[in-house]
């Protein structure tokens, strides 16, 4: 005897994959509320842990399509756990969130369909990395329209924003239009007022969940950023003899790139600073077209040229007090201040402003023989150095706060006399010199000798472990390699990664002891 | 901390006949109303938290019956509370989170499992082991059987769970012994349904009480009575258990037709064995299965007979068995073996020895079962197939994601008062070194996890001080203890502090105090706030730090990131012997949100001028290296695509989330880090004064614009000079 089973009264098996503090037990009350209301055998449960934090937190709920009082009492045996393969309705309130659901073999080709937002929340490893720790969001994409059998996805999250609803509203809408629930969207509806919170808001969301699932309506495919509108201009002369001198030299393909960086540097120094670049781009260019039969119209063709164009604005553009002040008191920062706090229009808006210059940023700005001393002391002594910053709360709103801060950008014009100026020229003369040299030897090496270059950013301690992160790869691997030691590009490339791995420099030592067999020191902690 | 249970406590009046829709726990807390409990006691912990929350909630219905609830100061306290049933017939539960609280709670359960009892006495715990388990992996059951307790691990079904708790008192006075009803997390939340009963009102409670008390020195844990109660143990309470289990049927059988083999399951994991019978083609959904099943609802004592009986006849048995060592599973063998039945008993052979219990690792361990034991007329083939659809289900997945999706480990939560206190390590730590740091159990336990990566031990609840105690005088540096508020008033003031003092040790503590029991849901300690105000708590950790001795003491607001890293630096230095205390007070950030954003609505909805402050990052300025997120970690601080052409790096971000707590300033400035971030002060509702002063200063700051200032962005199209649209909204 074999045990009779109905079709009709197998539980629709539902998991939900969520992060602490989204409300996953709100959404999955409304289930249950809604189960219940048509008298359906429900059990929900859910592994909150440490919930109010944001770790994964999941909830799996199941539903028998048949109402209890047609079971003749009897009683279904409900699980707790998801089984692997065996959920009908996969949701996920996150893409990562929706990868591990897949990892966890939830979604199966033949059976699940898949409900998950598009929009990521990034996990701390991936925010802490020093460069880009992001997972890749098309393989997420691909593996979950590729693993279940329907997959309903869309920025869930973007989309409750537009109903101006909480994320459980849309996703609930989506669940209910997948058509895989034995309940209407009436009782959800119906729950949805009952609760009695937000309600109008809710069901909107409700109801914009139901059209994505239901096809009616289908997100665009993120295009790339819509260009900024037209606005009255009146053209700077400066830029006008730049644009002509850059489209004269440099192939189409690089045009759009050698513009915003030249600009960059016009934008940071003066028109002569961004003739520098030029100058300096141009041996780098010649040497490239120089070696071979470059088609330079091809694609990927000028990636020595393409890498450096890039570097070198990012490095001539460096953030001294004087660049960040600039920066900070830019017309267009106003509005985009009040854009990015999501401040309403009848909303006023303070801003302060946190700097805190020491010797070294003084000493930035300090003639070469005043600066160059106290840069020394400030590094021989960190302790002490860092004992004689200031804090400034400026107020870049208020007048004096504002003035304070232009009166910094406009030290623009003495930047050349600069201690740091002339290093920086000298340090960029010496790195492109070693591009130069790179690209009529080793192309590969070279593009990697421009890609070190990358190492080189942020302020205080971090400027200066890039710094150091680059000058050890330089003197251990490029220079001696273009000296003809038997070190690859794809060497540089390890250490180049490995300087990114840690800020305590352990990685990077490590790599490097590695290649050239010789202990190497590491380089500064954070 | 303010939260409304109004619904969870309407749910406990229900009278005879109408019908439960809830929680576990809630049923749980039910069925103690219904089996006419006195006193009720706990220390609150996930997943048994709810209970006593809802009852501190429940006035009306413990006045109205004369229940007593008692919030205890740690487990040993709920335990000792139980006490009450030595002598008196009146009925307690009290409840924890195991194993770390059955832990606390041994001395006063030996005692009590010793002296034995007259009133039902019933501990419910919660189980918290496997995925999602906060706490070290171990056993509750070892407890019951050196203690000579008795162990109910019902079937996750509301109905059964709240007779099982009944029968519990019952079984209990039955045979003058306390009894554990553990109950797993899930169990603990699942959402289900049962038909209630009358709630009873007790016979003796705070509105009928104890007249004269009850002396007897054979219920004294002392020589000799400790002698005859050990026997006692044996030769009455055991078997009187044994005969009120059986009796009432608390263990139950499902016949099946597959009458060679075999199931024995803890009750617990019922749900999860039937379900993967049925994947497996051996069981529906109602229960009905093949595979005859022994449901163990009690899995302490065993019952020798009533296992005989299911095993007689069956080649093959089962023992569905979490965790380890395997106790149910060796004593099955021993039963067996003294009936001399010849039944082969699987388990762990199919199973795993560690871990939790779930759906793919049950059904598993049971397809290897069924192919073991290859029950006649039964094709085991779709069971052997199972665990290799499911491998290659994942594999397939794996194959198209290439590389394993990044951990989400939890964390401080956004804007939490305890983060910067870390990071002020993190900063005090360039200058004097690294030092050794005892953690202590609570939210701060994050710490040891990225990205602070602070935390050298954990040793358990209040701990903290106490476990650098052996260590402190053989570091080379000072060692840095942690312990929350929670943990001094569960015993780190005794353990920790008293004794510390006692012996004059020579380290830092650190006492986190946010005001609450935070990590287990915002419960109220003797040191809670009143209204977000420290200073009007009913107890004071400072005073109680200088009656207990302690000489060099510092209170600091722990957003002052350069003052904790001032001092803290300072206690780690100074000449001074003895215990140093930081105490870093903030309020916890979700319990004060909770408060704070109710009266933020209730300003703007009277029109009300408002001031919301909160962090952003300036794009351009930030050049993605994340330095910002390795010293904080907070989840409103986050990364978003570059925009930059020249810049390909994610850009730190400040998202709609942020609390404006001031760390990212305090950071700024305190590691001298970057100028990326700005407060922004959202002023709602502004006054004439407001609008009068920012149109002042929109009018002047335009003139301050040279044409460079002007530019949009970077490139070229930047410089392009743009005159009139961003001036005329300047303001």
């Amino acid at each position: 005897m074999s045990p009779r089973t109905t079709k009709a009264a197998k539980p629709v098996k539902i998991l939900i994959a969520a992060m602490g503090g989204e409300g996953g037990g709100v959404l999955t009350s409304w289930l249950v509320n809604a189960a219940r209301a048509l008298d359906l055998p429900v059990q929900a449960t859910s592994v909150p842990g440490v919930a109010q934090r944001t770790g994964a937190t999941s909830y799996y709920v199941e539903i028998v399509p048949t109402p209890r009082t047609k079971l003749k009492g009897r009683e279904p045996v409900l699980d707790l756990y998801p089984a692997p393969g065996e959920v009908d309705l996969m949701i996920a309130t996150e893409l990562l969130e929706t990868g591990r659901a897949l990892e966890k073999g939830f979604v199966n080709p033949k059976s699940t369909t898949l409900i998950a937002s598009t929009h990521r929340v990034y996990s701390l490893t991936e925010k802490m990395a020093m460069s880009d720790g992001r997972y890749d969001d098309e393989k997420l994409l691909e593996a979950a329209k590729n693993m279940a059998k329907r997959a309903i996805l869309f920025d869930i999250d973007k989309a409750a924003r537009e109903a101006g609803c909480i994320l459980n509203s849309v996703i609930l809408g989506a669940m209910s239009g997948s058509d895989l629930l034995p309940i209407p969207a009436q009782t959800f509806e119906q729950g949805i007022r009952d609760a009695g919170k937000a309600v109008e808001a809710n069901l909107a969301g409700f109801a914009v969940g139901r059209a994505y699932a239901q096809g009616k309506i289908i997100e665009a495919p993120t295009k790339a950023k819509a260009k900024a509108k037209q606005r009255p201009v009146t053209v700077d002369r400066e830029a006008e003899t730049l644009r002509k001198r850059i489209d004269g030299a440099y192939p189409g393909a690089l045009r759009p790139l050698v513009m915003e960086a030249a600009g960059r540097c016009l934008d940071f120094q003066d028109a002569r600073y961004a003739g520098l670049y030029l100058d300096r781009l141009d041996r780098v260019y010649g040497a490239e077209t120089a070696r071979s039969t470059v088609d330079v119209e091809k694609k990927g063709a000028l990636e020595v040229t393409d890498e450096t164009a890039r570097q070198l604005a990012l490095r001539m553009s460096y953030e001294d007090v004087i660049r960040v002040a600039q920066l900070k008191t830019r017309a267009s920062r106003f509005d985009r201040v009040r854009r990015e706090v999501k401040a309403a229009p009848e909303q006023l808006v303070r801003i302060t402003e946190f700097l805190k210059p020491g010797p070294e940023e003084f000493a930035q700005v300090m003639p070469a023989f005043l600066g160059r001393p106290v840069a020394r002391w400030a590094r021989r002594n960190p302790a002490k150095a860092r004992r004689l910053h200031f804090g400034m709360h400026i107020r870049s709103d208020t007048i004096f706060g504002f003035a304070r801060m232009r009166l910094m950008a406009g030290m623009r014009r003495m930047r050349r006399i600069g201690f740091r100026y002339g290093e920086e020229q000298r340090a960029i003369e010496a790195w492109i010199e070693l591009v130069c040299r790179a690209t009529s030897e080793n192309r590969a090496l070279a593009l990697e000798t421009a890609r070190c270059a990358k190492l080189i950013k942020g302020y205080g301690d971090t400027h200066k472990r890039g710094t150091d992160s680059f000058a050890a790869i330089t003197a251990a691997l490029i220079e001696p390699a273009l000296a003809g030691a038997p070190f690859t590009a794809a060497q540089v490339a390890q250490a180049r990664e490995a300087a990114l791995a840690d800020p305590e420099g352990d990685a990077l030592a490590k790599v490097l002891a590695e290649i050239t067999g010789a202990p190497v020191e590491r380089v500064a902690a954070e | 901390m303010e939260r409304s249970f109004a619904k969870e406590i309407e749910s406990l009046k229900l009278g005879e006949g109408e019908v439960f829709e809830g929680e576990g726990i809630l049923a749980v807390t039910k069925a103690a109303l219904q089996a006419g409990v006195s006193y009720v006691g706990g220390y609150q912990g996930s997943p048994v938290s709810h209970l006593v929350d809802v009852l501190s909630e429940a006035k009306e219905i413990m006045d109205e019956y004369g229940v007593h609830l008692e919030i205890c100061a740690n487990e040993a306290g709920a335990a000792a509370m139980l006490g009450a049933s030595i002598n008196y017939p009146i009925r307690g539960l009290v409840t924890w989170k195991s194993v770390v609280g059955t832990n606390v709670a041994s001395d006063a359960l030996s005692n009590l499992g010793s002296v034995g009892v007259v009133g039902g006495a019933v501990a419910v715990i919660g189980e918290d082991y496997g995925e999602g388990a906060s706490i070290i992996q171990e056993r509750s059951h070892a407890f019951a059987m050196k203690s000579s307790l008795w162990l109910l691990d019902p079937r996750p079904e509301l109905g059964t769970m709240v007779d099982m708790v009944e029968k519990a008192f019952e079984l209990s006075e039955a045979s003058n012994t306390p009894v554990i009803v553990m109950l797993r997390i899930l169990a603990c939340h699942v959402q289900g349904r049962f038909v209630a009963r009358d709630n009873r009102i007790p016979k003796i409670s705070g509105h009928n009480k104890i007249k004269e008390p009850v002396y007897d020195l054979m219920r004294i844990s002392l020589p000799p009575g400790t002698y005859a109660q050990e026997k006692a143990k044996i030769e009455q309470r055991m078997p009187a258990a044994k005969r009120f289990i059986l009796d009432h049927a608390m263990n139950e059988t499902f016949e099946g037709d597959l009458d060679d083999i075999g199931i024995i399951t803890q009750g617990g994991l019922y749900n999860t064995v039937l379900r993967g019978l049925n994947r497996s083609g051996l069981a529906d959904f109602y229960g009905k299965s093949r595979v005859p099943i022994h449901v163990l609802n009690v899995t302490y004592p065993l019952i020798d007979e009533q296992l005989n009986e299911f095993c007689a006849g069956k080649k093959h048995v089962l023992m569905v068995e979490e965790g380890n060592p395997d106790y149910i599973e060796q004593a099955l063998n021993a039963i067996l073996r003294k009936a001399d039945l010849q039944t082969k008993i699987h388990g762990k052979n199919v199973l795993p020895m560690a871990g939790q219990y779930t759906a793919d690792v049950v059904q598993t361990g049971v397809a290897k079962f069924i192919a073991l034991a290859k029950p006649k007329g039964v094709d085991t083939g779709r069971a052997a197939s199972l665990p290799d659809e499911i491998a290659s289900l994942k594999g397939k997945a794996a194959g198209h994601l290439g590389t394993p999706v990044p951990v989400r480990p939890p964390t401080f939560c956004t804007g939490c008062p305890e983060r910067p206190v870390f990071s002020a390590i993190k900063l005090a730590e360039r200058d004097v070194g690294k030092s050794h740091i005892s953690c202590d159990i609570g939210c701060h336990t994050f710490s040891t996890l990225p990205p602070f990566n602070l935390g050298n031990t954990v040793l358990g609840y209040g701990l903290g001080l106490a476990s650098s105690t052996g260590v402190a005088p053989n570091f080379e540096r000072r060692v840095i203890s942690i312990m929350g508020d929670g943990g001094f008033w569960h015993n780190g003031l005794s353990t920790g502090v008293a004794s510390s003092v006692f012996n004059n040790d020579d380290s830092v503590l650190i006492v986190m105090k946010n005001g609450y029991t935070s990590a287990t849901g915002w419960q109220f300690l003797p040191s809670s706030p009143k209204n977000g105000r420290f200073e009007e708590a009913r107890m004071s950790i400072e005073a109680t730090m200088r009656a207990l001795g302690v000489k060099w003491q510092r209170t600091v607001q722990t957003y002052d990131v350069a003052k904790m890293v001032k001092t803290l630096k300072t206690a780690l230095t100074t000449a001074e012997k003895g215990l140093k205390v930081i105490i870093a007070e903030s309020e916890c950030m979700l319990a004060k949100q909770r408060r704070v954003r109710a009266e933020r609505a209730e300003r703007l909805r009277a029109g009300k001028r408002d001031i919301r402050p909160r962090f952003g990052i300036d794009d351009d300025v930030c050049t993605g290296d994340h330095a910002c997120i390795r010293l904080s970690g907070c989840p409103s601080l986050t990364i978003k695509p570059s925009t930059d052409p020249l810049r390909s790096d994610p850009k730190a971000s400040v998202n709609n989330d942020c609390v404006g707590c001031g760390l990212c300033g305090e950071i700024a400035h305190a590691a001298i880090l970057c100028p990326s971030f700005y407060r922004a002060d959202i002023v709602s509702n502004p006054n004439r004064i407001d609008r009068w002063l920012t149109r002042l200063r929109g009018a002047v700051i335009t003139r301050l614009w040279s044409p460079e200032a002007r530019r949009i962005g970077g490139g070229l199209a930047g410089a392009i000079l743009e005159p009139e649209a961003s001036s005329r909204r300047a303001a």
